[in-house]
């Protein structure tokens, strides 16, 4: 795993009263320890990941409490162990990425929110909406409202987040519905503090075992005819049970203000924001008092129709700081003052614009419009002239500036396996054209970025090749998917390589093996390396020695399969050209082979660095361009993109065009040397081995060499 | 005390994999340990993946005692023009930093590295992508309310430090926040692993914010002016006596702005062949001169100096007999040892990637030879297939005196039939700038030179990009005056290293009404259709 996280797993022991500093989501981790969780599971992806990495790190401790850790292959399998509170009085916690976890895990959530549950089931999604997403941009508010499953989304403060986890668990029991608790990504990320308790061992564990099952109840099944009954009991039963929790015992929370003839009312998760813009209008000081009233709403779904009431009765207008697209919370709040015949106006995607995240600046606006129309008789021309600072200073920026910047999207790490693949790609190209690409999700996604720019969709993880199966068929020349081994085992083999042997596709899928699943901190697969952590494998990749992959693909039928090295780019083009252009009818599977990098440099560097200090003779690897025959033209980089090979400026100041340069980040994995053979673009790469703690023959050599060739060289 | 004080915001900009995540650690604990409220907040998501990210600190100025219960409200977003201190680990971060707004005159102090990490979009440019450092740094100067610029990056590796050790030093020494050093320097111990580099990178970027230590200021590592010793310089090339007449004459006939290029030139072309060759150079660029001093441009001696420069680059093409004369020099040898930072006593194996090719057996042979070869290859399509893959030692004696072999070969080189083709292309470029009716026209052929570079398939591209300027615009096409054909050269030229397909190119032809080349034919091949290994459902 890319971090380690032994600090973070002492805090996860605290007890009672004692002070935890720590990340929001590892506050809700110590939450779901503090609440008695039985077991828990979910599918990495920032902004969660962490939640579950450190459960994973924690297996000893976890195994103290009694606490079942599953670390997943997907979010349905995850949102499935919820299985366990329908009939048991577990409680439980899942984890994933939203939205695309929650559209994986959906088919489960409508079943177990149908049934209903009987120990308290949380779902922690983080909510990859706004600055730093990497997914595609929904609500997953959408979702619970379908489902009926309850949505929590906390104030972020670490208190308030520990304090609704252990709520959101309470009302889960008394509304037998599985909830939601809904964090935004730098929500995961806000470093806080906040005040322990003591973990609980939960109730039923693996270390206090039921004797006997459950007994049936079909009630518990979501099958006709108790579906029907249970479709009643959400809205007849569970959501009065849930609103009746909710306002006993407060989860809204309303902040008083003394102009009574406005309010706010905006999901917890924004709180902080609107405070950050309510003082930069020059309504609010930085203790969280406002001059403007304001309902915080912890719990999103299902709303209070009396907590509404009560807030809107009798003030003039309300604003509705909702973000995301549509605005269910405006939608609901207005049904039910319709409904009450309560005349207060109501604002919310009218004043702040529709999509998008709201930071302070977006919130000012949409502040400053409202507070115009509804008042007037304050004074916010604080907020006028920041707004106006603001745009002075971007518009003078820009004039200095005199050209916009270059983006710097993420791109493959130095010494990347799958960088190989692309310049590989680029070049079969060149011979035999543009193929379809489906591209799917994962570090090789980066592939769409410059300078490979390859792949025409992305339809979901481990889609890639079930994406290719309406598109394959019109095309003339053969397509092809490309997969990571994390996206196979997600969704991949089933999804597409079984769909692809049931029809008979003819398409290519290349499979990235490096062993992990990479982009979300290198978790472990059922196909990852296994004890491998003092091996030296400079030549191969350490990922070669397992063949689950290769041994699943041969067992649903696949005939054609190829395991490349990917840093030979000539084989891998190779191999991509007969694979695209071979009669041989059937899926053509290429597994490229290839450990992921960081892994890779985490596992050798401390064994490098102990042959090192032990006087072992240890030869460096690193690339570099001679900067005399370079011209500048920079078609390596463009064939490569590594971080390590980028620019400096000629040593000749006749050349005008700055030259390609290895920097001393290179870890000499040879894609440039092999791009530059490849792709016969020039003599300007060298391999350099550099031998430490030279040996006496290594000595001897050298000076043998540098006598003979010192002899006969020119300056 | 009253609070009337507002949170101190710092906004990190950082690319992944920097540290900026433990940086901001670093802030919390140090705060964290003088009982100031602090709250962090990340999107650190897959830009840790080497692209950009940013970590946003709050510190509120009263300690947790002096506010007794009360307890600030922080945020978790930067809010721009509301930024107490900007950090940045890069200058192009930091400049978009100041796009952003987070920078403003009343309220920021900005602590940035003036180094440069290239994003791809100015990496893989034909020609020169990078983004202008100067534009960032006066930007940065003028937006700030104080700018503490320096290259940490270097300072930090220095000291074996990583870059946000040097960054948190600047910061605890800017006076911005409320931390004393030693409470800074408590928490880097604390944190454990590789603290005394990273106490060692602090100091320095402490003291760089005191104005201790030189900060660099404007100068900048990689500007495009950086001059490194010449040839000439190194006495590569001057030894020889009669290159000294040569230079003689460049003194005694061309004017003093144009010395240090054409010495440059005359040094570049001599070391390619002899000092004949240079002869050829000065003979060459005597005419251009003269035609310059009859009819000077908007720019003094600009044609001279820029035709001297796209000259001897191109008059020192890159054939294998260069290639593997630089790279069997005792110069170059050391100049490896040093890049790759191998200590004195290592040795060093240096491996060429060398690919050479009936295109290079071609180049080599007299013409005659060499039209027949390369026609009995193209008859068989193998042109550009024959070539063979090699991993040459050079640092062994074999592989060694294989090049100096190749090198050797030089005397030959002016029977070759590479030497014939470029000097015949020289000639056409010179005649074409000596032909020009107008000055601007003149400057702007000449600087077509720049064009022409690269090895094999990138030469070939280059090439045909310059032929097809000359055949449309420059010999070719009906213009209004020499105005508008230079005009339309500049475009043509901007457009051919816009992109390697030669789309721009072809869109700035266009525009004059130039039907574009056909595509490249492609092979497309037909496959049988799937079906027969369908299953049954």
């Amino acid at each position: 795993m890319e971090r380690q996280f032994n600090a973070e797993i002492e805090s996860l022991k605290l007890g009672e009263g004692e002070i935890f500093h720590g990340e929001g989501i590892l506050a809700v981790t110590k939450a779901l320890l503090q609440s008695g969780v039985s077991y828990v599971g979910g599918y990495q992806g920032a902004p969660v990941s962490h939640l579950l990495d450190v459960m994973v790190q924690a297996r000893d401790y976890m195994d103290d409490l009694g606490v079942h850790v599953e670390a997943c292959t997907n979010e349905a399998s995850a949102a499935a162990m919820l299985g366990a509170s329908i009939n048991y009085p577990a409680r439980g916690a899942v984890t994933w990425k939203s939205i695309v976890g929650t559209n994986v895990a959906s088919d489960a959530l409508t079943h177990v929110a149908s049934a209903g549950v009987l120990g308290g089931a949380l779902v922690v999604v983080g909510e990859d909406y706004g600055e730093g997403a990497s997914v595609a941009q929904e609500r997953t508010h959408a979702v619970a409202l379908k489902s009926s499953m309850w949505m929590l989304d906390p104030r972020p403060n670490l208190a308030t987040i520990v304090n609704m986890v252990e709520r959101g668990f309470e009302l889960s029991e008394t509304s037998n519905t599985p909830v939601f608790m809904d964090l935004r990504i730098r929500a995961c990320h806000v470093h806080g503090s906040f005040k322990a308790s003591a973990n609980r061992a939960p109730a039923l564990s693996t270390r206090k075992l039921l004797a006997d099952p459950a007994a049936f109840d079909y009630e518990h099944i979501p099958h006709p005819p108790a579906t029907y009954r249970q479709e009643k009991l959400k809205m007849g039963v569970r959501l009065p049970a849930a609103r009746k929790y909710i306002r006993e015992h407060e989860l809204n929370e309303l902040f008083a203000g003394s102009e009574s003839t406005v309010g706010i009312i905006c999901q917890g998760g924004l709180y902080n924001n609107l405070l950050r813009a309510l003082s930069l209008v020059g309504l609010a000081d930085d203790f969280g008092s406002s001059r403007i009233p304001v309902l915080a709403l912890n719990v999103v779904y299902p709303l209070v129709p009396e907590e509404i009431s009560e807030f809107c009765a009798g003030k003039q207008a309300v604003l509705v700081v909702e973000e995301g697209q549509p605005e269910f919370i405006e939608q609901d709040i207005s049904t039910l003052l319709r409904r009450a015949d309560i005349q207060t106006r109501l604002h919310g995607k009218d004043f702040l614009m529709m999509a998008g995240e709201y930071t302070a600046e977006v919130i000012v606006h949409g502040l400053l419009r409202f507070l115009a129309a509804h008042a007037p008789q304050l004074d916010i021309s604080a907020g006028a002239r920041w707004t106006d600072a603001v745009n002075a200073a971007r518009a003078r920026a820009a004039g200095l500036l005199g050209a916009p910047l270059p983006p710097r999207p993420p791109n493959f790490c130095v010494g990347c396996p799958e960088r190989p693949v692309f310049a590989a790609i680029k070049l079969v190209e060149r011979d035999i054209g543009k193929r379809h690409i489906s591209a799917d999700i994962g570090c090789h996604s980066f592939a769409t970025f410059a300078p490979f720019s390859l792949g025409n969709s992305i339809l979901g993880y481990g889609m890639s090749l079930a994406s290719g199966a309406g598109v394959a068929p019109m095309l003339a020349g053969r397509s092809l998917a490309i997969m990571g081994d994390g996206g196979f085992w997600h969704n991949g083999f089933l999804s597409g390589v079984a769909s692809n042997q049931l029809n008979g596709g003819d398409k290519v899928l290349l499979i990235m093996k490096n062993g992990y699943t990479s982009a979300t901190g290198t978790q472990d697969l059922v196909s990852s390396p296994r004890d491998g952590s003092a091996e030296l494998v400079q030549e191969h990749s350490l990922v070669r020695a397992d063949r689950t992959i290769e041994n699943t693909l041969r067992g649903a039928g696949v005939k054609w399969l190829r395991n490349v090295y990917t840093y030979r780019v000539a084989d891998m083009t190779k191999t991509l050209r007969e694979a695209f252009t071979t009669d041989e009818p059937g899926l053509k599977v290429i597994v490229a082979e290839g450990e992921c990098q960081l892994e890779r440099q985490r596992r050798i560097r401390p064994v490098l660095a102990r042959l090192l200090g032990s006087g072992a003779r240890v030869v460096r690897t690193r690339f570099g361009v001679d900067d005399e025959t370079c011209s500048g033209d920079h078609s390596c980089i463009r064939l490569s993109g590594c971080p390590s090979l980028t620019l400096k400026a000629s040593s000749d100041p006749l050349k005008v065009d700055p030259v390609a340069h290895v920097n001393h980040s290179c870890v000499g994995c040879g894609l440039c040397g092999e791009v530059a053979h490849a792709a016969i673009l020039c003599p300007s790469f060298y391999r350099a081995e550099v031998v430490q703690n030279p040996g006496a023959w290594d000595r001897l050599l050298a000076r043998l060499r540098a006598g003979v060739i010192g002899w006969m060289q020119p300056a | 005390m009253k609070p009337t004080q507002r949170p101190i915001s710092i906004l990190i900009a950082a690319l992944g994999g920097e540290g900026g995540g433990v940086l901001a650690d670093w802030i919390i604990a140090a705060a964290t340990a003088e009982d100031y409220p602090v709250q962090s907040t990340s999107i650190p998501g897959v830009a840790q993946r080497t692209g950009a990210t940013t970590y946003y600190v709050e510190i509120y100025p009263l300690t947790n005692a002096q506010l007794g219960g009360q307890r600030p409200v922080m945020t978790l977003a930067p809010a721009p023009a509301n930024i107490d201190v900007m950090l940045a680990s890069e200058l192009l971060e930091t400049g978009r930093a100041l796009a952003n707004g987070f920078v403003t005159p009343e309220r920021t102090t900005l602590i940035a590295s003036t180094h440069r990490i290239y994003t791809v979009e100015e990496k893989i440019a034909l020609g020169d992508g990078r983004f202008d450092s100067n534009r960032i740094m006066s930007a940065a100067s003028a937006l700030a309310k104080r700018a503490i610029l320096t290259d940490f990056h270097k300072l930090a590796a220095n000291t074996g430090a990583m870059i946000n050790a040097a960054l948190f030093g600047a910061l605890a020494g800017s006076g911005t926040l409320p931390l004393p050093r030693a409470a800074c320097e408590a928490a880097i111990r604390k944190a454990g692993k590789g603290a005394d580099a990273s106490l060692r990178g602090f100091a320095l970027g402490y003291a760089v914010a005191e104005g201790k230590a030189v900060a660099e200021g404007k100068s900048i590592a990689d500007g495009k002016a950086a001059a490194t010793a010449g040839m000439i310089a190194t006495g590569r090339v001057a030894a020889a006596a009669n290159i000294r007449a040569v230079l003689d004459r460049v003194r005694r006939h061309f004017p003093a702005d144009v010395h240090d290029m054409v010495e440059r030139g005359v040094a570049r072309v001599a070391e390619f062949q002899d000092a004949d060759y240079a002869g050829l150079y000065l003979d060459r660029l005597e005419a251009i001169a003269k035609l310059e001093q009859s009819r000077p441009g908007a720019e003094r001696w600009k044609l001279t100096s820029e035709t001297a420069r796209f000259l001897a680059l191109w008059m020192s093409y890159e054939d294998v007999i260069r290639v593997a004369d630089l790279k069997s020099r005792r110069s170059r040898f050391e100049r490896v040892r040093s890049e790759v930072q191998a200590k004195p006593d290592e040795p060093v194996h240096i491996i060429e990637y060398l690919k050479p090719g009936v295109e290079e057996a071609a180049a080599l042979l007299p013409p005659g030879l060499s039209r027949r070869l390369v026609a009995w290859t193209d008859k068989r399509g193998l042109t550009y297939k024959l070539n063979v893959g090699l991993h040459v030692n050079s640092s062994s004696v074999f592989g060694f005196l294989m090049l100096r072999s190749l090198a050797w070969l030089r005397p030959l080189r002016r029977m070759s039939a590479r030497f014939a083709e470029e000097q015949a292309l020289i000639e056409r470029w010179l005649a074409a700038i000596a032909a020009a009716p107008e000055p601007e026209l003149a400057l702007e052929i000449a600087l077509c030179g720049r064009l022409i570079k690269g090895y094999g398939d990138t030469n070939r591209r280059a090439k045909a990009n310059f032929l097809r300027i000359f055949d449309t615009l420059v010999d070719g096409g009906d213009f209004a005056g020499a105005q508008a054909r230079a005009k339309a050269v500049r475009a043509a030229r901007v457009g051919a290293l816009a992109d390697p397909e030669g789309r721009g190119l072809e869109t700035s032809l266009a525009a004059h009404g130039i039907a574009p080349l056909p595509p490249q034919p492609k092979i497309i091949q037909f496959m049988r259709r799937p079906g027969d290994g369908k299953k049954a459902a």
